[in-house]
């Protein structure tokens, strides 16, 4: 199988881990990527609330190249794809005549790919070492199901194909209903006093649903999750030390792919001991 | 159209309260009636509500009596579980086709008694109860149901029934094994298959395969369900076999094909000879199933049964060698069935098969299981995937092999073996090799020494379906092996049909067709393996089957194939697998230990215990809902039931139709930011009527569905679904507001420490009374939060609930313990469907199309609507748009009225004078309302043993149609002749009781009720014992009067078929105009010197329609009726008499009188407009009522568009001691003036200052067009009036606005008043000369403000329009139309009936003293020949004139003096 593939600017950086995962995971699938050649930033930055024009044209050059290829485009993270997909709706209403763009091809998000039967038993055949044991909380933030019409999610309230991959590789997923709220990136660094309350919400519903870790799909919400839980700790008295994973690391962790040890090093809040003492390390 | 080619039948669709008002009206106005609904039983949603606003009477108490009327009446047909299909014709003659569902519950006999639900093993989620409680699949849909016979709720057979090839009931059996009842389950297996303990064991059960329930977690364990069952019940003797027939039937081989077919045929009475080749019975079950999977004793005992069944076997017997085909004819077998299997190995194909050590897998378990003990080699290498592969390899293993290693072409999935199998197989050592084919054998020595193999990859999907193994290239290996078993495949041996004129087919399998299985030779059969080539065990059977109804056939000369379906449908029509349904593994059989196992043949799987099987067969969905499992027709005493019962389509004459179809609740899961569906403690607010309704499935306790605990924080979210334009429900729901009051209200009186909020965006209490209503909950400290919710969150541990929502400028977040989602009305797609096909017009919202003036006339001439299909409305409303349709119908039907009705016929009257009393005692449970706070049994214990008791009963719901029957047949039992019913109230329930008596010979007189509800069990809740002591108490009086009651006889009297409307406004003319159109001659008397009333100053209407034009047309219609007497400038000065002979003393303003005699009299005297000083009204040009403005607007336009800024304050006046309460239409005529300026001055700044805005129903619209464009509302808090005042001769308005929280200075450059309708001057006069009451306010008080909105308490005095309560002119209309199809049910009669309990005087007592005279309120006693007289027909029987008689002259009949006395006495006695 072979699609197109958009890391965009966070996969590059601050979440060079997701990147590597991906491609991991990818790999164990039999899945090809193909980097988008010369793609550019999906305006998801200061563009999409500056400049109108900016905030349409950015992704669709990027959609235009896709589209040339010919090629499904995956895309990790969770504001990239809001960018394309509302690029990929205002296009099929206004052209711009500089990106073509005439929807021949697919915009998806990663956990909306993974999810496709075929590649669902790919992955359940493939678990090397099943993540038993392993309570997570599926956090999919505000950006990858939100506003449906704009992502096209049915199940925008209560998404469930995060935690079904989980399940699939054996780890236990639990039910609670925070699971798309906001974490505050978009403020984390001009308001920490906001998003400190937010993500304290956050981590304390998962904490109260019984989950060890929480699993992430936007790069956004990962770091701002892992960063600040010191600051949190220092406020409240109350030690926070949740590991953050992306969804694509547990991935990668249960298909036995190589790079764990890697991808693990560059969180904040180590998830070592928590895998180490389920045996999964 | 002439009268002649007018029906005068009437059907009504929808059996709600709207369509059984519009029934009964009918039926009573002398039209037939059909009353057509889609559920089981009429009622509707009203039936589903706990208690009404604002009066919170019982819905089920107030509802119950009026579907007990219609159901009995002798002129409405009700056609439940029916729906109407198709229209055709014309108004006046229409053709309607109605689909009758079957019940499979023949109504003629179904007694309505319950023991088929009782035995009934399929529970579902009840649909009255709105999923919160289980019914049977065999229901009634709630007790006081009528009719209250039960239904079948049959789905398609499930998919688990359909795998099946033989159609073993499979649901049927899993459902009985559910409740227990293991023998009745096994009895069900046996229909269809012989063999349960052998097919339990190996079948494959292509049925799991199928299972629903694998969407949830694992399908059902069905296969394993059957093995326990043959276990658990063993063999039971066979079914009785029929008479024994000459024929003689000649069956080829005993495997399961064979064997099934015997059975069957035996059964079937005839003489049948199996012939088997090899020395045992069973055929591959024998020879190539080893022991450890089917030990030989279960096959012994179940094959043994047929020998029972006089079959006989004939072993060691081979066709071909020993006998012919020709030779079995010849020894007079009149048919033949083949059923030899495939027993033939299929050759590898590979060099050197042949060699030593290399065996056929058939053979090797042939050889094993006939006790031949075959040797293993050491290393053995099996080749095949299948079944037989597998049992030869664990077989290998017990025989001592070392290492048994299972060779297979392609992957695991593509196995053809079972996983269970499979699984066992490994468990037990067993390897294997995947992508794996032979190549050659090596041997030496003539032994087999090596095996070599090649790795396959799989290539594109073949004709199996499954990926083609392609051999890769140079990847070829050697295994050592010493023993070599191919299993890749078994072939038919028939050789011996060769000449027989039996023709093969390519594959060496028999021709046959395949339905019937008849071969090429006649008379000659064959099915099983030998015609499909090797199979699973259960197709055989069924293959069985199939042959021995063609071999009846047959022989019965019948033809072959007619009526047999050559493939099953698939199942389209299953039940809904419920939301949520909670995970549940799958039971697993225990295993021998693998020590156990070892080298011995002992069965590896152990059958369920009962626990398991009953936990596993509770984890079917019921996809049938009804399992057939037929336990319901045994159960029937009356043998009702009966699957076999077909729909039926019926064709049926009306003259018109209505539609009265109700709605169905917005789905609030697409609001899905408050988590219903996904939070358990979430609820609709129709589940919450259920959970506070003491028939509801907590018994009225308020709990929570999650985990049944009190709640102590409820939050109501108000309009889920409503005013809700992103979802495309634009419009106000009307009802919600009140009943989340209502709700709060309730729920605080069966849990006080309850702290309840409701969160609304504007609380609509704008009907009659709902304002007191909402301001009396405030009282009660429920919390009212003007906000919307923006999501709600669950808790984790708590399963509490977060609410967030927005208020004073801040976020909030809140904890409940329950919500209640207010969810809106709407309409269900199948109506629309309907709609459709009727031709009849729908707005945008679905809603039926009406016009303002014709609010129940549907664009289909003939066809009227009611309810909320026009609009959403409340109860009242829909009664009145119901009576409303059945006046349009009645004028339309008029010509024909009474041409097929039918008197009721009672039985004559039994003589009881000078006999002993014999009374009957029947004792309410009312559900739980009675016996839930007091001990019935011990009531009835202690009036048994009172005086003239000769029968004493209890009863669940003594109302309900069951028991009336139970009591007519009770009186002719005990011969009785007076009857007791403790129950509710006589209020609501005597009339129900003495029709009962009367269609069982008694005189209704001789009934009496004890209230051991409302004044007992109801008021003394917390004290159990008291409240049966005093129920005791009551009972008691009430046999004593009962002893002393005599019949009485009403008389017949002539009545005057003529009407009198009192008010020429709308109401009043509409009224008169469809009086005159049903024929009958009306007055109308007008205060005023013009007619029109209000509307004269209404100019325009929201919609576009011109009220002027409406109102001329209405004059000039009045006018030139032949029928009307139009009177204005005159008043009532006096009435006299009663119901059907009224006489009134009319006035004009030259004080000339005059007398008009009419039947009744319908009050529209309107209502007028409040003019105070408030805002310097009257004093200040600038300052204009409401309809100031629509005149200006109307006539002097530029007056108003000059303004630059206009304010407009809602709710002002009249002051606060004729009482608060909501006029109604003020907020949407304030609108409708508004969008008017914009529209002539789209620059004028408009305020609309208001405390809630109430556009009800679709005038929501209005609200919303208003605000888009540009019209500013401003909300401000209560309590804090707009100030206006003049500075600098500009008046400013200031408010302070209650969403920003600031004060705002308006400048005004007009100010408009929308002020309140208050009632008309004169009207509590008007009252008093009619004696009726009218309310605080001075609006008229009708009759029950839920369902008799146009009565008054007094007969054939009746209501409409503004005189009631401020309303718009459709809902005028439709008042006045009600009004009339009231009158109609008076004016349609020939004679009344009077009499019966009224005051007689003893002229030989009376001093002519006058006291009677005076004191009685109706001025009924006159003095007649020295004596007072009291005229039957007048004397309203309320008793005053006895009371104060002082020379007691003067009796109550039904409450003479003795019968009163001993009531005391009775109460005394004990004390």
């Amino acid at each position: 199988m072979r699609v197109s593939y958009y890391p965009g600017c966070s996969l590059e950086g601050t979440a060079k881990e997701y990147d590597e995962s991906t491609r991991a995971v990818c790999q164990a699938l039999e899945i090809e990527l193909a980097e988008l050649e010369g793609w550019n930033c999906c305006g998801a930055t200061s563009a999409h609330c500056t400049d109108d024009f900016l905030s349409l044209a950015l992704p669709a050059r990027n959609l235009s190249i896709a589209e040339r290829k010919g090629l499904d485009l995956v895309v990790p993270c969770a504001a990239c794809y809001q960018r394309l997909k509302v690029a990929e709706k205002k296009l099929a209403q206004n052209p711009l005549p500089d990106f073509s763009y005439e929807g021949k091809i697919k915009v998806k998000n990663l956990i909306d790919f993974y999810s496709q039967e075929e590649l669902l038993e790919k992955l359940s055949r493939g678990v090397k070492k099943p993540l038993a044991g392993l309570r997570v909380a599926c956090y999919y933030g505000c950006l990858l199901v939100r506003p449906p019409k704009v992502t096209d999610a049915v199940n925008y309230e209560d998404p469930q194909n995060m935690d079904e991959l989980m399940n699939l590789v054996g780890a236990e997923s639990v039910n609670w209903c925070y699971k798309t709220d906001c974490c505050g990136g978009s403020l984390l660094l001009s308001r920490p006093d906001i998003v400190i309350r937010l993500i304290q919400r956050i981590l304390d519903a998962a904490l109260e649903a019984g989950a060890e870790c929480v699993v992430t799909c936007c790069p956004m919400c990962q770091s701002n999750l892992d960063i600040r839980q010191r600051e949190l700790s220092k406020e409240t008295g109350r030690d926070y030390n949740v590991p953050i994973f992306h969804f694509t690391e547990l991935l990668g962790l249960a298909l036995g792919s190589p790079g764990i040890t890697r991808w693990l090093n560059r969180h904040l809040v180590s998830p070592r001991e928590l895998l180490g003492a389920k045996g999964l390390l | 159209m002439t009268g002649n080619d007018t029906i005068g039948a009437v059907m009504v669709v929808g059996g709600g309260i709207g369509g059984i008002q519009a029934a009964l009206d009918l039926a009573e106005s002398g039209y037939k009636v059909y009353l057509v609904e889609e559920s089981p039983a009429i009622g509707g949603r009203m039936a589903q509500l706990d208690k009404t606003f604002p009066t919170n009477d019982c819905s089920m108490c107030i509802l119950s009596p009026k579907l007990v009327e219609c159901g009995r009446h002798p002129n409405i047909e009700l056609l439940t579980y029916s729906e109407l299909l198709d229209l055709q014709g014309e108004p006046g003659d229409f053709k309607a086709k109605v689909l009758k569902q079957s019940r499979y519950v023949d109504p003629q006999k179904c007694t309505g008694c319950g023991e088929c639900a009782e035995v009934c093993p399929v529970e579902v989620g009840s649909e009255f109860d709105q999923g919160l409680g289980l019914r049977k699949a065999i229901y009634r849909p709630y007790p006081q149901a009528f009719p209250s016979i039960f239904t079948i709720d049959k789905k398609d057979r499930p998919p688990c029934v359909q795998a099946c090839p033989a159609g073993v009931n499979v649901q049927g059996y899993v459902a009985l094994t559910s409740k227990g009842k293991f023998e009745e389950a096994y009895k069900l297996i046996l229909d269809e298959l012989p063999f349960p303990g052998i097919l339990g064991r190996i079948c494959p059960h292509p049925c799991e395969s199928e299972c629903r329930r694998m969407s949830v977690d694992e399908p059902v364990a069905i296969a394993d369900l059957k093995w326990f069952l043959a276990d658990k019940v063993g063999t039971i003797p066979p079914p009785e076999r029929k008479a024994v027939k000459g024929a003689r039937v000649a069956i080829v081989g005993s495997g399961p094909a064979g064997l099934t077919a015997a059975y069957y045929l035996a059964l079937e009475g005839y003489q049948v000879t199996v012939f088997e080749a090899l020395p045992v019975i069973g055929g591959m079950l024998y020879v190539g199933i080893p022991e450890y999977r089917l030990p030989r004793k279960i096959l012994k005992k179940e094959t043994a049964v047929l020998k029972q069944l006089g079959v006989e076997f004939r072993v060691n017997t081979k066709l071909g060698n020993d006998l012919s085909l020709d030779d079995i004819f010849q020894q007079g077998y009149g048919a033949v069935f083949i059923a030899v299997g495939a027993h033939k190995g299929q050759r590898l194909g590979i060099p050197r098969e042949d060699c030593e050590g290399v065996v056929q897998g058939v053979d090797f378990l042939r050889d094993l299981n006939l006790g031949r003990k075959p040797t293993v080699g050491r290393k053995v290498s099996v080749i095949g995937g299948g079944n037989v592969a597998v049992d030869a390899s664990r077989s290998a293993l017990r025989l001592g092999a070392e290492e048994v290693t299972i060779l297979y072409r392609r992957s695991r999935a593509e196995m053809p073996a079972s996983d269970e199998e499979v699984e066992a197989t490994l468990s037990e050592g067993v390897k294997i090799e995947y992508l794996v084919g032979p190549v050659e054998v090596m041997a030496r020595n003539g032994r087999v020494d090596e095996l070599k193999c090649v790795r396959m990859e799989l290539g594109e999907p073949d004709a199996s379906g499954r990926r083609r193994p392609i051999p890769i290239p140079r990847s070829e290996f050697v295994v050592e092996v010493d023993m070599v078993i191919s299993a890749i495949g078994q072939v038919p041996d028939l050789s011996f049909l060769e000449g027989s004129g039996v023709r093969l087919a390519e594959k060496g399998v028999a021709e046959v067709d395949p339905v019937t299985l008849a071969t090429s030779r006649p008379g000659v059969f064959a099915g099983g393996d030998c015609h499909t080539g090797p199979g699973i065990a259960i197709e055989a059977v069924a293959a069985g089957k199939q042959a021995a109804e063609s071999i009846r056939r047959h022989l019965e000369g019948e033809d072959l194939g007619q009526g047999r379906p050559a493939a099953r449908e698939k199942p389209n029509n299953l039940r809904e697998i419920p939301e949520g349904e909670v995970r549940k593994p799958r039971e697993e059989m225990a295993t021998l230990s693998l020590e156990r196992r070892g080298a011995t043949f002992d069965e590896v799987r152990l059958a369920f215990t009962e626990d398991q099987a009953v936990r596993e067969a509770s984890r079917c969905l019921d996809c049938g809902t009804c399992s057939e499992c037929f336990l319901c027709v045994t159960a029937c005493k009356a043998e009702a039931v009966n699957h076999q019962l077909e729909d039926e389509v019926v064709e049926l004459r009306v003259g018109s139709i209505i539609l009265a179809p109700g709605f169905e609740l917005f789905d609030p899961k697409l609001r899905g930011e408050y988590g219903y569906g996904r939070y358990q403690n979430v609820v609709t607010s129709l589940e919450f009527e259920r959970i506070l309704s003491a028939s509801g499935p907590y018994q009225g306790e308020v709990l929570r569905p999650g985990d049944k605990q009190h709640p102590k924080r409820i939050a109501w979210i108000q309009c889920v679904g409503s005013r809700d334009t992103s979802l495309g429900n634009g419009y106000c729901s009307s009802v919600c507001c009140m009943y989340a009051i209502k709700e709060a209200i309730i729920a605080r009186e069966h849990q006080p420490d309850l702290e309840l909020t409701i969160f609304y965006n504007d609380i609509r209490a704008f009907g009659k009374g709902f304002e007191g209503y909402y301001k009396n909950a405030k009282k009660l400290g429920i919390r009212f939060v003007n906000s919307i919710v923006s999501g709600v969150k669950e808790l984790t541990r708590s399963k509490n609930l977060l609410l967030s929502y927005a208020a004073n400028g801040e976020v909030k977040e809140e904890e409940f313990d329950l919500v209640v989602l207010s969810v809106g009305l709407r309409i269900p797609q199948g109506l629309r469907k309907l709609a459709d096909s009727l031709g009849i017009q729908l707005n945008k919202y679905g809603f039926c199309h009406t016009d303002e003036f014709g609010p129940t006339q549907t664009s289909r001439p003939g066809v009227f609507v009611c309810g909320v299909f026009q609009g959403p409305k409340d109860i009242p409303e829909t009664v009145v748009q119901a009576s409303a349709a059945a006046a349009c119908s009645g004028a339309l039907l008029s010509p024909a009225r009474n041409t097929l009705v039918q008197e009721k016929e009672y039985p004559p009257e039994k003589d009881v004078d000078g006999e002993e009393p014999r009374v009957g005692l029947f004792i309410c449970h009312c559900g739980i309302n009675i016996a839930g706070f007091l001990s019935v049994p011990q009531v009835k214990e202690y009036a048994a043993s009172l005086p003239y008791v000769v029968f004493a009963d209890d009863n669940l719901y003594t109302c309900s149609q069951d028991t009336q029957e139970r009591i007519k047949e009770k009186i002719q039992e005990y011969n009785l002749n007076r009857v007791v019913v403790a129950s509710c109230s006589p209020r609501t329930h005597e009339p129900l009781f003495q029709r009962t008596l009367r269609e069982a010979g008694l005189n209704p007189y001789l009934f009496e009720m004890a209230n051991i509800r409302d004044q007992c069990s109801w008021v003394h809740m917390q004290e159990p014992e008291k409240a049966t002591a005093k129920a005791k108490a009551l009972v008691k009086m009430a046999l004593a009067r009962a002893a002393q009651l005599r019949p009485l006889h009403k008389q017949s009297l002539g009545l005057t078929h003529q009407a009198l409307v009192i008010g020429g406004g709308v109401a009043g003319m509409t009224a008169a105009l469809a009086l005159a159109e049903q024929g009958f001659k009306t007055y109308i008397v007008e205060r005023e010197k013009e007619l029109g009333g209000l509307v004269n100053r209404v100019y325009t209407r929201a919609n576009g329609e011109d009220p002027q034009q409406f109102l001329r047309s209405l004059i000039e219609r009045v006018i030139s009726s032949q029928l009307i007497e139009v009177l204005t400038d005159t008043t009532v000065v006096n009435t006299e008499g009663l119901v059907g002979n009224f006489k009134s003393t009319v006035q004009d303003s030259e004080g000339r009188q005059r007398t008009l005699e009419h039947g009744v009299i319908i009050v529209a005297t309107g209502a007028s407009e409040y003019r105070g000083q408030e805002y310097m009204l009257g004093h200040d040009g600038r300052v204009l009522t409401l309809s100031d403005l629509e005149q200006k607007l109307a006539l002097a336009p530029e007056e108003v568009t000059r303004a630059q800024d206009i304010v407009m304050v809602l709710c002002v006046g009249p002051s606060p001691d004729i009482g608060e309460y909501c006029s109604r239409i003020c907020c949407t005529v304030a609108i409708k003036n508004a969008l008017r300026i914009k529209e002539l001055n789209p620059n004028a700044n408009i305020y609309i200052i208001y405390r809630d805005i109430r556009t009800y129903g679709l005038r929501e619209e209005l609200y919303t067009r208003a605000r888009e464009k540009g019209v500013i509302f401003i909300r401000f808090p209560e309590g804090n009036q707009p100030q206006v005042q003049a500075v600098d001769g500009r008046l400013q308005t200031r408010v302070l606005d209650s969403i920003l929280g600031q004060e705002l200075t308006l400048n005004t450059d007009l100010l408009v008043l929308a002020t309140a309708l208050i009632p008309q001057e004169g009207a509590r006069q008007l009252g008093a000369i009619l004696k009726v009451p009218v309310t605080a306010e001075g609006f008229f008080h009708e009759a029950h403000v839920k369902l008799r909105p146009v009565d008054f308490a007094s007969d054939g005095i009746f209501l409409c329009g503004a005189a009631h309560y401020p309303k718009s002119i459709d809902e005028a209309v439709a008042h006045a139309l009600a009004a009339v199809s009231r009158a109609c049910t008076v004016l349609a009669k020939e004679r009344l009936e009077v009499g019966g309990a009224i005051s007689q005087v003893d002229t030989d007592k009376c001093t002519a003293c006058l006291t009677c005279v005076r004191v009685c309120p109706y001025q009924v006693p006159v003095i007649e020949n020295g004596a007072a007289h009291i005229e039957a027909g007048k004397c309203r029987g309320c008793g005053i004139c006895v009371a104060e008689c002082p020379a007691r002259a003067i009796q109550l009949l039904h409450y003479k003096d003795e019968q009163v006395i001993v009531e005391a006495a009775a109460l005394l006695a004990g004390l």
